[in-house]
């Protein structure tokens, strides 16, 4: 396989931060020559466990997850009676929770742990990148943070799906979707407790505000908790739920948010560049991957020049 | 036996039933019917102990002393004696009210009773002067609310004394006064019927005896949530340029939505109510007759006066927390800059749903054409025949 600059790019940086012996770095090489030209065919070809087969999250992203999933779901189920309180639905709803002033207390209980939630996986990513740097592993590309390539990606992704590229993208740890999801969800969050903490607070909100945007400010906050709310709610139904469902090889779901694990087809498919990673730091990923292209007779031919010399610009 | 419960909240309510009456006209009938009939019942257990010294009774005791008015509705001028006997104001003899009564039997009334008039009959043990409801009445005539009681036109949509208020009977099931009490009070006052009265209209004032705030609310809303009413309103002042408050048109849909409309829909008594914020705090009995608007001065909804008012439930309010509007809404021409967040905020809302709705159907009508199936098992979810010609290889 010929890799792209940017491939060469994450395969380099990652034989170095890990520091591996010639021998493996040799391995490596001789494995990526040896991949076939067509990535489809790749993940076409690998056997993957619906469960999980290369670990992705760790303990502490997943435990982050299933707070928020729980958290998340909670306080729609509690607020959407508040707010809705008109609605046919609210009252049942309160009543099953034992009256509004019950549902009141759940919805501003749970709140407090969502907050919990979003101070621990800040603290995590925190302290988890400052471990990483100090320890020389830190790589920008590895992270949620965003960059020019995930607007290009997004560009070539929709150019696949529409028939006029080869192959989707090669794109990171983190794909331009699951960005948008992670910043639409810390907007959302941010903008969730600032307006709760408006509506516990209002006095504490108004004295610390200058005049002329105190009154707008609560106006806004007042509009923007419930639309907010129904965005995210519509957001994660239709789209995270898809992605994490309902899309073809997904069905009937993933299970990295258990496992912390992804499937291999998945990880090619989407993630390559981290898979590339996987293939530095694992070296029975490599056998096994190895095995399978001998299995299947999808070695390329050796190059004749070195790895060096292979880098060409991705179709 | 009648329906105890029934009859208790028909006497501890008369206000909802007068608020629902005046909404629909097929309650009306049904609860008249349903309040004279448990009446009648009741009535069989109560002693009339009125005096009739003025020989009303002579045509006012028959249950079809009635007549059909000008707009078709049947109007009854039934007195039952037993009922009366225990409303506040049983001890006032009918012509103290009905002073334009010179004859019997009278003419057609036109006047109405005057609820500022004196009663002859009974005096004020505190001034020794003739009872009246003058002072009360004079703060309501110089409210918003204030009219006289024979108005015709715009004058007539404002409430009247008995709008709010009806002829309230005591509740039956009410506590005595304790026996000890009793027992020292007779020492002096010797009559045990006397005092028992005494104890109860007393101790009825110490304890609150204010409506609750979703009868506050009702009561308020059976004039400012009529379209129609709104709408004469809006017409006669921009006929004759006078001024209107700014939420007029609102007041009840945007309470309703507030903060405190919820609270208040919920059942929650902390939570302001109309007459909380429009009501002055001090004399509550008497601010809540003399109601102004908020581009009075003396009024607490007025720009100057928020600020004490909000403090009254919300401290730490400040003269910025006083400018956040309690009568929220997103018509334009009430609250431009929410009026447009609104749209912003529903416009996002529908390009962002939209839009990855539309990429999900978009990325799954293109891997599925490259052969991806929905499921994985047997190690892959890449099973199917690629129509870009590459597949698994088997």
């Amino acid at each position: 396989m010929k890799l792209s600059v940017e491939a060469k790019s994450v395969l380099e940086t990652s034989m170095r931060q890990n520091r591996i012996s010639d021998d493996e770095r040799k391995d490596v090489n001789d494995l990526i020559s040896s991949l076939p030209d067509d990535r489809v065919l790749l993940y076409k070809n690998v056997v993957s466990n619906p469960i999980g087969d290369i670990y992705r999250y760790s303990l502490h992203i997943r435990i982050q997850h299933m707070l928020t999933f729980v958290t998340f779901l909670t306080l729609a189920f509690t607020g959407l009676p508040i707010h809705f309180f008109n609605a046919f639905w609210a009252e049942p709803m309160n009543t099953f929770l034992g009256g509004v002033e019950i549902t009141r207390v759940i919805h501003r209980t749970i709140a407090v742990i969502m907050i919990f939630t979003m101070v621990y996986h800040i603290l995590t990513i925190t302290l988890g990148s400052i471990v990483r740097i100090k320890q020389g592993l830190f790589d920008i590309r590895r992270t949620m943070i965003p960059l020019m390539k995930d607007v290009r990606d997004f560009r070539d992704d929709l150019l696949y799906f529409a028939g006029k590229r080869d192959q989707r993208p090669e794109m990171d740890k983190f794909m331009y979707k699951q960005k948008i999801h992670y910043f639409a969800a810390a907007f959302g969050n941010t903008v969730m407790i600032v307006s709760g903490s408006s509506f516990l607070f209002p006095e504490l909100w108004a004295s610390i505000l200058p005049e002329s945007i105190a009154a707008h400010f609560q106006e806004l906050m007042r509009l923007s908790h419930p639309h907010e709310a129904l965005l995210a709610l519509l957001v994660i139904a239709f789209w995270h739920w898809y992605n994490v469902h309902l899309a073809p090889g997904r069905f009937p779901m993933q299970w990295t948010f258990l496992t912390g694990k992804i499937t291999r087809e998945h990880q090619i498919e989407e993630h390559f560049h981290e898979y590339l990673r996987n293939l530095v730091e694992l070296p029975e990923e490599r056998e096994l991957l190895c095995d399978m292209l001998e299995s299947r007779e999808l070695c390329s031919e050796p190059p004749a020049q070195s790895n060096a010399d292979l880098v060409t610009e991705e179709s | 036996m009648i329906n105890k419960k029934t009859l208790y909240l028909s006497h501890r309510h008369p206000l909802q039933i007068q608020t629902a009456v005046q909404k629909r006209s097929y309650p009306h009938v049904f609860l008249t019917a349903l309040l004279i009939g448990l009446t009648l019942l009741y009535i069989q257990d109560v002693q009339a102990s009125f005096s009739d010294d003025e020989g009303c009774l002579i045509c006012h005791k028959y249950p079809r002393m009635t007549r059909v008015t000008e707009d078709g509705a049947i109007r009854s001028y039934y007195v039952m004696p037993g009922v009366f006997a225990n409303t506040v104001h049983r001890n006032v003899p009918c012509r103290d009210c009905h002073s334009y009564i010179k004859e019997l039997p009278h003419r057609e009334v036109k006047e109405g009773v005057q609820c500022n008039s004196e009663c002859h009959s009974v005096k004020n043990p505190a001034t020794g002067k003739q009872f009246s409801h003058k002072g009360i009445y004079d703060a309501y005539k110089g409210s918003v609310h204030g009219r006289e009681k024979n108005t015709q036109g715009i004058e007539s949509d404002k409430p009247y004394c008995i709008t709010c208020h009806t002829n309230p009977i005591y509740d039956p099931n009410e506590a005595g006064p304790p026996k000890h009490i009793v027992d020292r009070c007779v020492l002096c006052h010797e009559d045990q019927k006397f005092v028992e009265q005494w104890y109860k209209h007393t101790s009825r004032r110490i304890r609150d005896v204010k409506r609750s705030s979703e009868e506050i609310v009702q009561l308020c809303s059976s004039c400012h949530e009529d379209k129609k009413l709104i709408d004469r309103h809006v017409k006669h002042a921009a006929e004759n340029n006078l001024e209107l408050g700014k939420k007029f048109k609102v007041a009840v849909e945007s309470y309703e939505e507030s903060f405190h409309g919820k609270l208040t829909n919920y059942g929650f008594q902390g939570t302001a109510n109309c007459l909380d914020c429009h009501a002055k705090e001090d004399n509550y009995y008497k601010s809540v007759h003399e109601i102004r608007p908020s581009r009075d001065p003396l009024s607490p909804t007025h720009k100057d006066n928020r600020v004490e008012t909000c403090k009254r439930c919300h401290t730490r309010a400040d003269s910025n927390y006083a400018g956040i509007d309690p009568h929220p809404t997103a018509l334009a021409d009430d609250g431009v800059f929410r009026h447009y967040a609104e749209k912003i905020y529903d416009l996002i809302s529908y390009i962002t749903i939209l839009g990855l709705v539309g990429l999900s159907m978009f990325e799954t009508f293109g891997r599925r054409r490259d052969g991806v199936a929905f499921r994985l098992r047997k190690g892959t979810s890449w099973r199917r025949k690629s129509k870009r010609g590459r597949d698994r290889v088997e």
